[in-house]
Parts: C-alpha cells; structure tokens; sequence
C-alpha cells in the first residue's frame, strides 16, 4: 500500500471543469484534406494525410479515454445581479390587464351587418345620382356594376348602358348587397382594432385604396370597363359608404370579448361567483 | 486533470507566454470552446464574403456596359463559379454554423456543445475545404495543363462535369472542397441536435426556448438531411470522372437529370438552411427592438417546422424548364406556393410583433426592417417563378438573378448584419458605434436594390445569365449600370463596416452584460462571457428568463 493513499487530499481549488484544449481534431482534419488534396496533387500528399488523421485520431481518442482530460477553470466575477425595474410596466390606456389581447373590446358583428347594409344603400343613392348628373339615366351605375359578372355588358355602348335591364338589376343588386354586407362585417371586425382615427380609415383611406387597385387592375380585368367609369363618381359613391358604414359601427356600443372568461362562463353556465353573460372583467 | 487556477494563469499571461503569437495561435487552435470556434466560423465566414464580393464586382465591372473586355469568357465562369459556391458554402454555412455555435449553449444555459472537440473537427474541416477549393487557383492545372478555379457554376451540371468537357483539376477541387466542408457542416449539424435535444437548462422545455434555439433546431435537421445526397452525387461524380462510372456520362446511359434531382435535392432545402438562420436573428432582434414579446409563439414554431418539412419537397421547381411531364411540374408548383403559406405567417407576425411596439430604430432594427422588406419582394418574385408558365419565360435570365439575390443577400446578408450589431457587444464587450452602422445600412441598402432591383427588368427583357458579355442592341445597358454602379455603394457601405468593427473592438464603447436590454440568457452572464458561460446553470420559468428577473411583480411564467 503506498504512503499516497494516506495522504489527506488537497481540496480542489473552486472552478468548472470543462474539455481541456487540444489540437487532435485540427491535425485529424488537416489530415483528411491532405488526403483529398492528394487525389489532385500528388500521392505522397494522401500518404501523409493520412499519417496525420492517425495522428489525430489517436490524440483525440486519448482525449477521451478512460476518461475526459478536462481543465479546472477559475471562476471569474460573475456578471451583476440583475436589479429588478423599479419602473412598472407601461400598461394599455383605460384596460385594467396590460397582456390582454388586443381588441378587448369589439363592436357587435351585427354593426358591421348594419353598417354595411345602411352604407351600400346611400353609396347606390350616390352612384344613382351620379348617372342621372352625368348620363340623365337611373340605370347607368348599376348596368356598369353588372358587368363586372356579366359577360358583353362591357362592351355596350353608354346609350345602351342608360337603357334598364332587368338582368343587370338583379345581378347588380346581388353583386352591391353581397359586397356590402361583406366589407361592413370587414369593417366591424378591423375598426376596433385602429389605434386612432377609426373613422377615417373607414371613410378615407379603404375608399381610396380600394378605388386606387380597382383603377390600376380594372384594365387587366375588364379593359372594355375602364372608359366607361366615372371616376370622380365612383371615389365619391365608395367614399359616402365608408363614411356611413364607419358611423354606423363606430357609434355601436362594443362588448367585450371572451377573452379573460373561464370555460364556464363561455359554455354559458349560470352559477354562483360565475359572472352572467356578456359581462365586463370583474 | 489540468488545474488552472486563477493566479497561475495571470503569471503565464504576465510571464511572456500569452505575449508570443506562437502560444496565441494554439490557444485558438486548440480550443474546443463553443464561443472560439463560433467566433473563428464567423470571422472566416467574413473573409470569404470579401473574397467573394470582390468576385462579384469584378462580374459588375464586366457587365457594366456591352463589349468591355475586363475579364475574358473563362474568367468570367470561374468567377461566377467561384462566387456562388464561395457564398453559398463558404460564407453562408460558416456564419449561420458560427452565431449558432456563439449563441445556442448560451441561449439555453449550457456551458458548450455536446460534443466540443468534433465542433472545432467540423470547423476545420469547413476552413481547410474553402482553402482547398481555392488552391484550385494555383493547384489545378492538372494532367492536361488545363483549367485553373472550377468553371462549372456552383451546381455543377452534369454532363459539363465529366471528363469529355472539363479536363484538368478544376472540377474535382470543387468536388473535394466543398464535399469536405459539407462533412464539417454535417459534424456541426448533429452537434446542434444533440445540444439542444439534452442540455437545456432546468425548466426550458421545448416550448420555452427561444425562437432562435427552434429554428436553429430545424435548422440543423435540414443540414442532416440535405447535405448528404450532395456528397453522395459528389462521390458519384468524381467515381465517374476518375473511376470510369457512368452515372451522370449521358453519352454513355447516365442521367443528367439524375444530377440535377440529387442537386436540388441539397440545393433548395439550402436556400431554407440559409434563410432559417435569418429568421432565428430578427425573431430575437425584433421583439426586443419593439419592447414586445414575440407575435404568435406557438404559430412561428408551427411555421418553422412546415417550412423544414416543406422545403424538401420543392426541388423540381428548378427544373421546370426541363421538360418533365405537367403532372411533376404541377405537383411542385403547388408544393412551392404552399410554403408560401408558413412563410407568410412569420412576416404577419413579425410585422405583427412590431404593430403598436415601441419601435427603437438602432441599427440591428434598421437592419432588421431591411430583411423585411428585401426578403418580402423575394419571396414575392419567388411565387411568380414557381408559376410555371412564367418560370419558362424567365428561367436563366437576370430576373431569376435578381430573385434570389433578394433572398439570400437581402434576407440573408442583411440580418446577418443585424446580427452582429446586435451580438457583437456581447461578444466583445464593445459597442459598435450607432452612427457609422446607419451609414453602413443606408449605403448598403441603396447599394442593394440599386444593384439588384434593375436586374428584374434586365432579365424581363431577356437577358441570360452568366453571359459574359452583350451587343449593344439589346436595350439592357442602362440596367447593367445600375446594377454596377450599385456595387459602388456596396462597397461603400462593407468598407464602413469593416473600420466600425475594428474601431468597435479596439476603442469601442464598453456593453455592459445587456445593452440592449433583452430578455434572453445570454444578456444574463458578462461581455464577453467566461469560458463555462454560467457559473451556476440558471432555472428558467418562461421564455423570457431576464424579463422575469427584471419584472419579478409581472413574470412571463403567469401568461404562458
């Protein structure tokens, strides 16, 4: 038994072990292009590539067994505490939960249903008076409005275009309430979510991109239709229905939505300490 | 075990030791430490972004007006030879491999890669192919006296690689350089698996780590997956080169479709190997720049891994021009638009992230809005080319130039850029300085579209690429200019940054551990970190572990 087994330990200086350095990967990896290298240069090039990959492969096999060669690394000092903020969170204006999802309050999709009902009648009054002013016919507006589905609309003549049409009634009535009805719930859904000034996203700035792309698309889509537009007339009709539509909603009362609710109350669940339906965070 | 305590190692740093280059030069060689290795994959990465923009510019001076002889024919395909594969392998790998390498043990509490010795055999491996790709210069002219750097562009198309076309050396440094690296990057890949598979920190499971741990995660899978069938063509090109293999010899039976699907197959999985990086760095950069926590965790994680899924079934679409039958061509079509559909989901969030943020303009943000925008209009154009019908127009024209450049130099170089403002303070310890980042962003940025944009109405017209020269007849010099006095603002805008980041590192502003005031655990342990990175291996609640720390009265954990 050697006198080493008596011998107390020295304790280890305080530190973290980590992989010691070493160079047999590098020499392992020098060796394997030597060895590519030499498929293109000369053989001599390969035979020492190799030498050298053996030469590293061992190193790095004695790196590993029997155990890890590991350095003790002296700690150093450690980065500074982090100091709690004492500035608090900035919170959403007026709502007493700053994570919640923002809408936290939404207008009824009945608004936007309203909205876009009451806003497509005044903007086909609009577009109505604009074809009597510029054309002397009810009919003009809704006969162009048409031929966005019909096919040979478009290349009626503008007497033509004046004259009724029972088929472009229809069909341009079904085509001015579907898309009404279908950008006011649009418009109910969007505008709560407008940080400031919802009413002039509604009444100015869709209007006017939406005029924009139809007037930069609308010689791709239908060529024939471009001329026979009223532009100032179409901005004007587009423009009275984003202001109708926008009020409307704009002026309905919002409700809050489910968000901060339990399953409870979402499944409708009426008992004691459950809020009734409908009802704002406690 | 070797002890080095603490004085010991300031008496070898005072004694002369450290002082000689030689004892410099080994501690950088013989390291296994992630953040050396990271530092080094980066730094390489850099050089060979020089090397590969000078090729590029000297691509634009030829190109500039019609009939200019700066370079002739050959030259001018082993330059684009050399500067596609150079950016592709040897400065977009290195430097996606490097900031992962620096970044993901510190992101999530470890104090190094799994394996760290066969992370600095990958390094190398990568270092030495690129410098035996390009002793092709001067090693390469072979039996025949013929070739010098490979000419075959980066995708090497067979049958030009077989023997009957390309004697000498060139091609089969190509093969070996970047087969060799491809091996390094495969190394790296199953390291970044296994790290972050095994060694998070206490109570950071999987949908508590950063994003950027996620897609680097996705990322490193699609490395294991894409680049083998790479090596294994490679392999199978040099047999036919130097074995009498017929595999891609189509004069004798072999395919050269077959070498173009084995490509792709590594080739378009590359562009999302390239780009997932791109998206680690702005998902981290964006919400701390908003002073928001990122729009839609869940759903970016979502994306990320239907991008990595999707990504390997979209390679046909560099072949639409091939002939393959409508079906296939229909099939990738679709394929290609539908990670349109992920992709799209992460820029609503992000925009989405910045949407009623606190938005501060430093330059790693203005760098970060740059991808942003860049990546937008190339991933845009990308649609319009996976529409077969106007693939077939503009396939091999400068439009598919500009494409892709928007992508991978707009998308990619620019959050690479928005990377290093952003982790070089902690990397150094120095702040680099704000008002000569702007300068290197603007110049870069007119540079950038200034160079690229007129390429899109170049190759609408119908300029070809990889022609070295054009008559004068063709209505395409006027956007050639453009595109070479673009370079100008480029360079510019490099040389900028090149003296910010020398400036930064040898007199810059001191960083402080979190400088930017970020949320993640690298901002949680000194600039630059110690070798162990964490004295004690941290605990994480949440997400954003320093948030936490900083607003113990609003912890993330509770809205989790």
């Amino acid at each position: 038994m050697s006198t080493e087994e008596f011998r107390p330990r020295t304790p280890e200086p305080p530190g973290i072990d980590l992989p010691a350095p070493t160079s047999s990967p590098f020499t392992c990896a020098f060796g394997v292009t030597l060895i590519a290298a030499g498929l293109v240069t000369q053989w001599v090039v390969t035979i020492i590539g190799a030498m050298l990959m053996l030469v590293g492969a061992i190193g790095w096999f004695r790196e590993v067994h029997p155990d890890n060669r590991e350095d003790r690394i002296p700690l150093e000092p450690d980065a500074d505490p982090v100091a709690p903020r004492t500035q608090q969170v900035r919170r959403l204006m007026g709502q007493a939960r700053h994570r919640q999802r923002v809408p936290a309050e939404i207008h009824p999709y009945s608004a936007g249903i309203w909205g876009g009902i009451i806003g497509g009648i005044v903007m086909a009054i609009v577009a109505t008076i604009g074809s009597l002013i510029e054309h002397g016919s009810l009919w003009y507006a809704c006969n162009i409005l048409s031929a966005t589905l019909l096919i040979g609309v478009e290349t009626q003549t503008v007497e033509q275009l004046s004259q009724f049409n029972a088929t472009s009634l229809i069909v341009g009535l079904l085509i001015q309430g579907i898309m009404s009805v279908f950008v006011g719930l649009i418009y109910g859904v969007t505008l709560p979510m407008i940080p400031r000034f919802p009413l002039l996203f509604a009444a100015l700035f869709v209007p006017l991109v939406w005029s924009g792309l139809t007037w930069a698309t609308i010689s791709v889509i239908n060529p024939a239709l471009k001329t026979n537009i009223d532009w100032y007339w179409f901005i004007g009709a587009q423009v009275t229905f984003g202001i109708i539509a926008g009020l409307w909603i704009i002026r309905t009362e919002k409700i809050g939505t489910m968000q901060n609710w339990t399953y409870l109350e979402r499944f409708g669940m009426e008992s004691p300490g459950i809020r009734s339906q409908g009802g704002e965070d406690e | 075990m070797t002890v080095l305590d603490g004085p010991n190692r300031e008496l070898q740093k005072a004694s002369g030791h450290r002082a000689t280059f030689f004892s410099y030069l080994h501690e950088w060689v013989a390291t296994s430490d992630h953040k050396k290795l990271g530092i080094m994959y980066v730094t390489s990465g850099l050089l060979f972004f020089l090397i590969g923009g000078l090729e590029a510019s000297m691509m634009r001076w030829q190109l500039a007006w019609s009939g200019l002889e700066v370079v002739g024919p050959e030259e001018f395909n082993r330059l684009f030879t050399m500067h596609g594969t150079t950016m592709v392998f040897l400065v977009g790998m290195p430097i996606l491999l490097g900031v992962a390498n620096y970044l993901v043990p510190l992101m999530i509490g470890a104090r190094d890669l799994a394996f760290p010795r066969l992370n600095a055999f990958g390094f190398w491996l990568f270092l030495f192919g690129g410098l035996l790709l390009y002793f092709s210069y001067f090693g390469a002219q072979g039996l025949y006296g013929m070739g010098s750097s490979p000419d075959v562009g980066w995708f090497a198309y067979a049958p030009l690689t077989e023997r009957t076309f390309t004697r000498g050396h060139s091609t089969d440094y190509w093969i070996l350089g970047i087969g060799i690296s491809g091996f390094g990057s495969i190394a790296t890949g199953i390291n970044l698996i296994t790290t972050i598979m095994t060694m998070r920190c206490p109570g950071m499971s999987l949908m508590k780590m950063p994003l950027f741990v996620w897609l680097m995660f996705i990322d490193a899978i699609l490395i294991m997956i894409a680049m083998p069938p790479l090596t294994a063509a490679q392999v199978m090109l040099l047999f036919d080169r130097w074995l009498g293999a017929q595999f891609f010899d189509t004069g004798n039976g072999g395919s050269a479709v077959l070498w173009q699907n084995l490509f792709w197959f590594f080739g378009h999985p590359e562009v999302y190997i390239l780009i997932l990086p791109a998206f680690a760095y702005v998902s981290e950069i964006i919400p701390v720049f908003s002073r928001k926590v990122i729009f839609g965790y869940p759903l970016m994680v979502a994306a990320t891994i239907a991008i990595g899924f999707i990504s390997l079934g979209v390679w046909v679409h560099h072949m639409f021009a091939l002939g393959l039958s409508p079906m296939v061509n229909a099939i990738f079509m679709g394929s290609t638009m539908l990670i349109a559909v992920p992709t799209g989901i992460k820029m609503f969030n992000w925009i989405a992230t910045l949407y009623g943020g606190k938005l501060r303009f430093q330059t790693p943000m203005l760098f970060s809005m740059g991808f942003l925008t860049q990546f937008l209009l190339g991933g845009l154009t990308g649609i319009m080319l996976a529409v077969v019908p106007f693939d077939w127009q503009v396939s091999d024209s400068y439009f598919v130039v500009g494409h892709f450049h928007y992508v991978l130099f707009g998308g990619l170089v620019f959050s690479i850029f928005a990377a290093i403002y952003y982790w070089l303070p902690k990397v150094s310890g120095r702040m680099l300085s704000e008002t000569i980042g702007k300068w290197h962003f603007w110049l870069l940025f007119i540079g950038f579209n200034l160079t690229f944009g007129p390429m899109h109405v170049s190759g609408m017209l119908g300029m070809p690429r990889r022609i070295y020269t054009y008559h004068p007849d063709r209505g395409w010099e006027l956007w050639n200019l453009l595109s070479s006095i673009g370079v100008l603002f480029q360079i510019a805008g490099i040389l900028f940054f090149a003296y910010n980041v020398i400036n930064s590192v040898l007199r810059g502003k001191k960083a402080g551990d979190d400088p930017w005031d970020a949320w993640t655990l690298e901002w949680t342990t000194t600039s630059p970190p110690p070798e162990y990175n964490f004295s004690e291996i941290p605990t994480v609640h949440s997400r954003r572990p320093l948030w936490d720390q900083k607003h113990p009265e609003d912890p993330d954990w509770k809205y989790e």
